[in-house]
């Protein structure tokens, strides 16, 4: 017992110095860089002076404040916010049934699931682009040529992340065991579905939507591809214009998304839903 | 109140056979347990009863009727589930509340039932918590409420209080048992844990690998179990030899007793004998010696080392084992109030 007890407190395990140490070390992995892209945007010093002794010197935000009145930087914020709203809708009502029958009814096939979701992540956005824009362009011209064409795009390009969202969700609740409960009283599908699951899937329905929407905020690639209007695009083409002003609009861009998802979650968690167990 | 059949189960998941050939009888207002270890396939059964799992062969009666097209909604049972599984969006109150709106119950109909459901369970504390807000035990209540209020025919308990600790258990238990006096539901308990079977069943199927090895009122199967497997897998057992007799009877322990078997002289078995069968002699230079003695309240266990018999348990009263202490040279005997042996198999 002795020896046991004596093996166990050899066994290495991190001191609170350590943990911190690892803490910071990732905090400045991700702040140096965006410290640096501040210093760019914001202090009105050429680049090759911003140097440590020049901290405070010439700050401004007269750049950011001339791309926030751009009016094409303006349409492209509408045009990003809309594609959101919709992506999220879109994978929301395709994959919040799919997930739900799969565990409820026929856990065998969620591995496949697993895997089917990963495919756009495997697929280069350029083949996707080229053989959906032939498909749609034979079948509904009209649909390409709008903005909306990106939604499918973005619905399936999201799909890994929203699945892997929702599925946490539904293993967090158990919600095999509540289906068979609910089932056990004389409840209907229907009344499973929108009387117990999805009331209870309402923080990883959350998750998955707060990941949708940093991922559609931050798409480029398809938006090019397709010759689409979109805040990363314009933000882009504005930067080729004005460097610094650009450059503080997509910090602008990032730390609002970062604020807006953390204020979602935390009034999750205010109302009880723990956002936690659903990967985020 | 209904009887409930199950002739003949079959049900194998892959290659693996989780119940050969499973027959069970309960009847009307019958509190049955279904005990055994892990995986010998009572969840299972329960599970098909319930309509969760379809057998791949045999049937399922209530009262008579096939109940094989009928999916779990249709069949009016009430199921309790190992971990609660309460709805998390819900109240108590809301819980118990949700069998009945679909049943489409009147409003004033519902709320007297759930007052009374409420009352029973002693929740009136936690009427209006949600499940996150409430205790194992607690949960464990309103589930059990929530699966009777809405009268069924049968209720299913699918290890009820395995996640629960041993007083809370103890407690719930005996709540259980005599919640189901009082509404006289058929019930079917399903526990690996026998303590609880004995003490609340009117019977007790003993299940092993698929197969039910017996289905008998718990004194019954303590006493005379109907196989090694039940003699073993109920409380604490001995299995000694026993030697047929001239006169038919059975040599176990020094004392010649009879049996439900007429023995032939000479014929070889194994009687099963519980600890509190056996009697100790102090006997210098005696054929065993104590290995270890340990005082449990009204009994004292006594583990011995025999030179013929090896490992013996005996449970002694305990103001007559307080000379006893390890090291001590007994002689092991069947007490003079043991009146048949119980034999459960040919060594």
């Amino acid at each position: 017992m002795d020896e046991l007890l004596s093996a166990g407190s050899r066994r290495w395990r991190p001191t609170g110095v350590v943990k911190w140490a690892f803490l910071i070390c990732v905090g400045l992995f991700f702040l140096v860089p965006m410290l640096a892209m501040a210093r760019f945007a914001f202090q009105a010093v050429p680049m090759a002076l911003l140097t440590p002794d020049k901290f405070f010197t010439g700050w401004s935000v007269s750049g950011l404040g001339a791309a926030l009145t751009d009016p094409d930087i303006l349409t492209a914020a509408k045009n990003s916010l809309m594609l959101v709203v919709l992506a999220i809708i879109l994978n929301l009502v395709l994959l919040v049934p799919l997930s739900i029958i799969t565990e409820v009814r026929n856990p065998a096939l969620r591995p496949y699931l697993t895997a089917l979701t990963l495919l756009p992540w495997v697929i280069p956005p350029i083949a996707l682009v080229v053989g959906v824009s032939a498909t749609f362009r034979a079948t509904v011209p009209w649909f390409l040529a709008s903005i909306f064409s990106l939604v499918p795009f973005y619905a399936l390009w999201a799909m890994p992340f929203t699945y892997r969202a929702l599925d946490a969700g539904l293993q967090a609740i158990n919600a095999r065991t509540l289906y068979e409960a609910a089932r056990s009283m004389g409840a209907s599908l229907g009344t499973i579905i929108f009387k117990v699951l999805l009331p209870n899937m309402r923080a990883s329905m959350v998750a998955a939507a707060a990941l949708t929407a940093a991922m559609v905020l931050g798409e480029f690639v398809f938006a090019s591809l397709l010759l689409k209007k979109t805040l990363p695009t314009e933000m882009v083409i504005y930067q080729r214009s004005d460097p610094r002003g650009g450059l503080g609009l997509a910090l602008l861009v990032m730390i609002l998304t970062a604020l807006a998802i953390g204020l979602v979650v935390r009034t999750l968690r205010k109302r009880g839903l723990n956002v936690q167990t659903t990967g985020m | 109140m209904a009887t409930v059949e199950l002739i003949g189960i079959r049900k194998a998941f892959g290659p693996s056979v989780a119940l050969e050939d499973f027959s069970l009888s309960i009847n009307s207002g019958e509190l049955v347990c279904l005990l055994g270890p892990s995986g010998c396939g009572k969840t299972t059964a329960l599970r098909i009863l319930a309509g969760f799992e379809r057998p791949d062969g045999g049937s399922v009666e209530v009262d008579g009727r096939d109940l094989a097209d009928d999916p779990p909604e249709k069949r009016q049972f009430g199921m309790v589930f190992q971990d609660y599984s309460l709805f998390p969006n819900m109240t108590a109150r809301q819980n118990i509340d949700f069998g009945l709106k679909v049943q489409k119950r009147p409003a004033a109909e519902r709320a007297t039932i759930i007052e009374r459901m409420i009352e029973v369970t002693g929740l009136q504390e936690q009427v209006d918590k949600y499940p996150h807000q409430m205790s194992g035990g607690q949960k464990q209540r309103v589930a059990l409420a929530r699966a009777i209020a809405t009268s069924p025919k049968v209720l299913l308990l699918d290890e009820p209080l395995s996640a629960l600790d041993a007083k809370v258990r103890e407690t719930l238990r005996d709540e259980i048992r005599r919640l189901q006096l009082e509404i006289g539901v058929t019930t079917v308990f399903v526990t690996h844990d026998q303590h609880e079977a004995l003490a609340i069943a009117d019977r007790v199927g003993v299940m092993s690998n698929g197969r039910l090895e017996q289905l008998a009122p718990p004194q019954e199967l303590y006493e005379n179990p109907a196989n090694e497997f039940v003699a073993s897998f109920i409380g604490t057992v001995n299995k000694l030899p026993a030697v047929g007799t001239d006169d038919g009877r059975w040599q176990v322990l020094g004392r010649s007793v009879p049996a439900s078997v007429t023995s032939s002289a000479g014929e070889a078995n194994t009687a099963a004998v519980r600890p509190e069968q056996i009697a100790l002699d102090p006997v210098p230079g005696g054929p065993a010696h104590v290995v270890s003695v340990s005082f449990l309240g009204p009994m004292t266990r006594v583990i011995l080392q025999d030179d013929e018999l090896g490992r013996v348990v005996a449970d002694i009263i305990s103001a007559d084992a307080t000379g006893l202490v390890p090291g001590q040279d007994v002689r092991a005997r069947l007490r003079d109030d043991v009146s048949e042996a119980v034999l459960i198999g040919p060594r």
